[in-house]
């Protein structure tokens, strides 16, 4: 494959592991391009209510309005009109991997998802470029009233509570891309704990881009009731192409008094990827939201999962890991939003850079008026590990109130020598030692991850740490 | 408010004015062209609009909105020496004004320029900026408007059209200033702009001691006059400077300013920025290491009250290996005030060894008072220590209640503990009478 050898040094392993494809089978696949026929069609294939084809149409008005971002990595090379935007590619959703078509099976299976619903999770959705073509909870759950659907699925089976939240998080005028997401959405995970369940093993969603030039547009709605808890754990890969695909996401959170979220995401495209993703949750009286965010894979991403704390005790917590190898750059980061009083949040940030990649973080801490005695604590650490990466910290803090703590810290820093020496002095050969010394920098992040994905991350570190110091 | 509200300066008569006033003091032609295209910057560019990443958290429209009819030529009332100077300034002054070199500017001109007798011997230059221009064009010109770009943005463009007044000091190669230079500025009134460009040089081993003082009248009512500074230091090789501002504005008075700051090779610069009146104050400072083993040293405060709004940029450059940078900000902030902190290290490719340092602390003293903090790093070299920090917080309410438990009252306690907060930045500054006057000004603002 000639894609290879441009792949190998960055992240080795991702090609055989995560970059192949299967051959194109889609059901449908809309034109290239968007414009009003388009999202209409999206709209009618899916036999949509009215209310929502208006939503998509009034929202692709607005993407078209909006300026691309000044700010930020250079997204003028993505060219709207060359992308899929919408791609099926089955009849339906299945409950059942057997009846799954054999090709993305096998990919699934590679993948490991099957065996890993066995073993760890509370329920599954997979997504294959539009459309979520596996779905699974277990009974159990499902019996205490718990939904997980697919997004489409929850908009046809319940459509007074999707209404009820669709859109109330993150309104289509939020971003460029959120308006864009609103109008070709497809896909994703509609999630609804109800009152005081606890949900305590992770669900989990597993996005895959097969389709060549496709953008990926799921759309993620979560609300959590009264004193309930789930842990969401998403996951991405996508074959490696030459030429470049786009993700954008929207992902909408709510969190009732007491109740507790964790979002996990481990983030693994392939670096042809455009991953500008837009997430964000509200969160209510005592309620804690916590967003565990890994960024390994895409060319470049831009994500800032936030917190609004919206009434007193609300709590916001945010872990964000970039990587940023050959090519890549990943402008990650967090925001907080103390809009009530006794509020608190805390962001740690830990990126690597590596290969001429750029890793960064950039962030907001906001105390609104009213917001007294709020806390917060933002820390970001980042290691370069050789001359030619970069990295980035742009911290902003708008603070409007006065009983207020806030602090801040940033260190970038490089491989200690003498650490370096002392694990050498100790036998351990040197790149060894590096990634050593690089999985304990990103330790206090992994430590949150569910098992078997902290296994896969710090494998994952491990590959890319291969022949970087020499 | 119609958009015509905003009109534009009428650029054509006011470039035609300086070069004309400029041409009659014999200005050479390469500092007229500055004029000239400084002119032609502010034409393209305009005001600097909200999309401009460093101009979003600060609104100087009620100036722009006056600012076609402010006089950028406002001569000094006559004032042939130092009795004639307003008294606040010369209280200021104090006793010491025989023994140091002394550059007094009144609005756009430059009244009163003075050299110790010390300095003069030892070959030091002070002088104004228009006469030095003239008379030492060798050493200013390629360093006049070469750290400030006239399209840096368009304020900048203007102060480089409408230069008027300032210093030129030159330190000579292995020279120790033997006393401390002094720069004072004055603003009489409303209803005008003054532009004074500072150009600084500090030979090869040189050390000099400076501290420039922005003071004015208190103002009158709603209208406004607009101070357009510029600074441009080049600090040589193995040289120490020492820098320090005191900004004391009346509440009529807007400030823009660019600091530059070239740091040679084994160089020193110390640098310290206090910024205490104003309606609203811009200021940019940058300070590039060029060379190895340069170090820079910087500390500032700002402490706002009332309405007054303070935007402090900063940004410490390395563009050579091992430099070291040490910067804090701190803030203090009561009333409405509100103050933005956008500060960033950059370390260029290659610039390895850096040991880079940013903290900014802000101390907030009331619900209605705003702080912001946009500390930040862009680091393209791996091996460097970089670190910042920023916190933002009220008095420690332990703090206050050991204080009044010992029986201060509530404001005297507030103000040991706002004293003490600076104490770190005041205590860097190099002449006693600027720190008792510090002292002074805050106890007035805790009030």
């Amino acid at each position: 494959m000639s894609t290879e050898s441009a792949n190998l040094d960055l992240r080795e392993g991702y090609t055989e592991k995560y970059g192949f494809h299967d051959a194109e089978q889609s059901v449908f696949k809309s034109r290239r391009g968007l414009d009003k026929d388009v999202v209409a069609q999206i709209s009618d294939m899916k036999g949509e209510p009215v209310w929502m084809k208006n939503y998509r149409l009034k929202a692709l008005e607005i993407f078209e309005k909006k300026p691309m971002p000044t700010w930020g990595p250079d997204l003028s090379v993505i060219d709207f009109q060359n992308i899929f935007y919408y791609v099926k590619p089955t009849s339906e959703e299945f409950k059942s991997w057997d009846d799954v078509p054999a090709d993305m099976k096998r990919t699934f299976d590679k993948l490991g998802i099957p065996e890993a619903e066995q073993k760890f999770l509370s329920g599954v959705g997979a997504q294959y470029d539009s459309e979520v073509v596996y779905h699974k909870i277990q009974e159990k759950l499902e019996k205490l009233g718990v939904l997980f659907l697919s997004c489409d699925q929850g908009l046809k089976e319940h459509e007074a509570l999707f209404k009820q939240y669709f859109g109330t998080v993150i309104p289509s005028t939020d971003n460029k891309f959120a308006a864009l997401n609103s109008a070709v959405w497809s896909g994703g995970s509609f999630i609804y704990v109800p009152k005081g369940v606890h949900v305590d093993v992770p669900l989990q969603a597993y996005f895959r881009i097969n389709t060549k030039d496709m953008g990926q547009f799921e759309r993620t709605l979560i609300i959590v009731d009264e004193g309930a808890f789930v842990h969401y754990v998403e996951g991405c890969t996508a074959p490696t192409y030459s030429s470049d695909s786009l993700h954008s996401a929207v992902v909408e959170i709510i969190v009732k008094a007491g109740a507790r979220c964790r979002y996990t995401t481990i983030q693994n495209w392939s670096n042809n990827v455009y991953n500008l993703v837009t997430k964000r949750a509200v969160a209510y009286r005592n309620a804690t939201m916590e967003w565990v965010d890994g960024n390994l894979g895409s060319k470049i991403t831009q994500k800032y999962p936030s917190v609004y704390m919206m009434e007193p005790g609300a709590h916001g917590e945010i872990l964000s890991i970039a990587f940023a190898g050959k090519g890549q750059h990943q402008d990650a980061g967090g925001k907080v939003i103390h809009c009530a009083p006794n509020t608190s949040s805390k962001i740690i940030s830990k990126s690597i850079s590596k290969d001429g990649g750029r890793a960064g973080y950039r962030g907001l801490v906001k105390v609104q008026k009213g917001a007294v005695d709020s806390r917060s604590t933002v820390n970001c650490d980042a290691l370069i590990l050789d001359e030619r990466s970069r990295s980035d910290t742009y911290p902003y803090m708008e603070i409007e109130e006065d009983r207020v703590t806030i602090g801040h810290e940033a260190t970038v820093s490089k491989i200690g020598d003498e650490q370096l020496f002392y694990l050498q002095s100790r036998g351990i050969d040197k790149e060894e030692a590096a990634a050593m010394i690089v999985s304990g920098f990103i330790e206090p992040i992994v430590k949150e991850l569910p098992m078997e994905y902290a296994v896969e991350m710090n494998r994952l570190i491990q590959l890319q740490m291969e022949g970087s110091v020499g | 408010m119609t958009p015509t509200a905003t009109a534009a300066p009428d650029i054509q008569s006011w470039i035609t004015d300086a070069l004309e006033r400029a041409g009659k003091r014999e200005e050479p032609g390469w500092a007229l062209d500055q004029r000239r295209s400084g002119a032609a910057h502010a034409r393209a560019l305009g005001f600097p609009t909200r999309e401009h990443e460093l101009w979003r958290r600060i609104d100087f429209r009620t100036l722009e909105n006056s600012f076609a009819r402010l006089d950028p030529f406002r001569a000094s009332p006559a004032t042939r020496n130092l009795d004639d100077l307003p008294p606040a300034l010369l209280e200021r002054l104090g006793a010491e004004t025989g023994r140091i070199g002394l550059i007094v500017q009144r609005n756009a001109d430059v009244v009163i320029e003075q050299n110790a007798p010390e300095l003069a011997r030892q070959g030091v230059i002070v002088s104004s900026l228009d006469h030095a221009v003239v008379k030492h064009a060798d050493l200013l010109k390629g360093r006049l408007g070469s750290l400030i770009a006239p399209d840096y943005d368009g304020y900048a463009a203007m102060g480089a059209m409408l230069r008027s007044g300032g210093a030129f000091v030159y330190v000579p190669d292995g020279v120790e200033a033997a006393v401390p230079i002094r720069l004072l500025q004055w603003l009489d009134g409303t209803g005008q702009i003054a532009a004074p460009r500072n150009v600084i040089v500090l030979g090869k081993g040189a050390r000099a001691t400076i501290v420039e003082e922005m003071h004015s009248d208190a103002g009158d009512g709603d209208a406004i006059a607009f101070h357009l500074g510029g600074t441009e230091v080049f600090v040589g090789d193995d040289a120490k400077l020492v820098y320090g501002t005191l900004q004391e504005w009346g509440g009529h008075v807007y400030h823009y300013s660019n600091q530059r700051a070239d740091i040679g090779r084994n160089a020193e610069l110390q640098w310290i920025q206090t910024v205490l009146g104003g309606r609203m104050v811009k200021s940019n400072s940058y300070f590039n290491l060029i060379a190895p083993g340069g170090q820079a040293f910087v500390h500032g405060f700002m402490f706002g009250d009332g309405r007054q709004q303070f935007h402090l940029h900063t940004l410490q450059r390395h563009l050579a290996d091992h430099c070291t940078s040490d910067l804090l900000i701190k803030g203090c902030l009561k009333d409405r005030a509100r103050s933005v902190y956008q500060g960033l290290i950059q370390v260029a490719e290659g610039a390895q060894r850096t040991d880079a340092y940013q903290a900014n602390r802000n101390l907030v003293l009331s619900d209605t008072a705003r702080a912001d903090s946009i500390p930040g790093l862009e680091i393209l070299a791996n091996d460097v220590r970089c670190t910042h920090g920023a916190t933002i917080g009220s008095v420690d309410p332990e703090q206050m209640y050991y204080l009044q438990a010992r029986g201060l009252p509530k404001n005297d306690a507030q103000r040991l503990i706002v004293e003490g907060f600076f104490a770190p930045v005041i205590d860097r500054i190099p002449l006693e009478g600027i720190r008792d006057h510090l002292r002074t000004i805050i106890q007035r603002k805790i009030g």
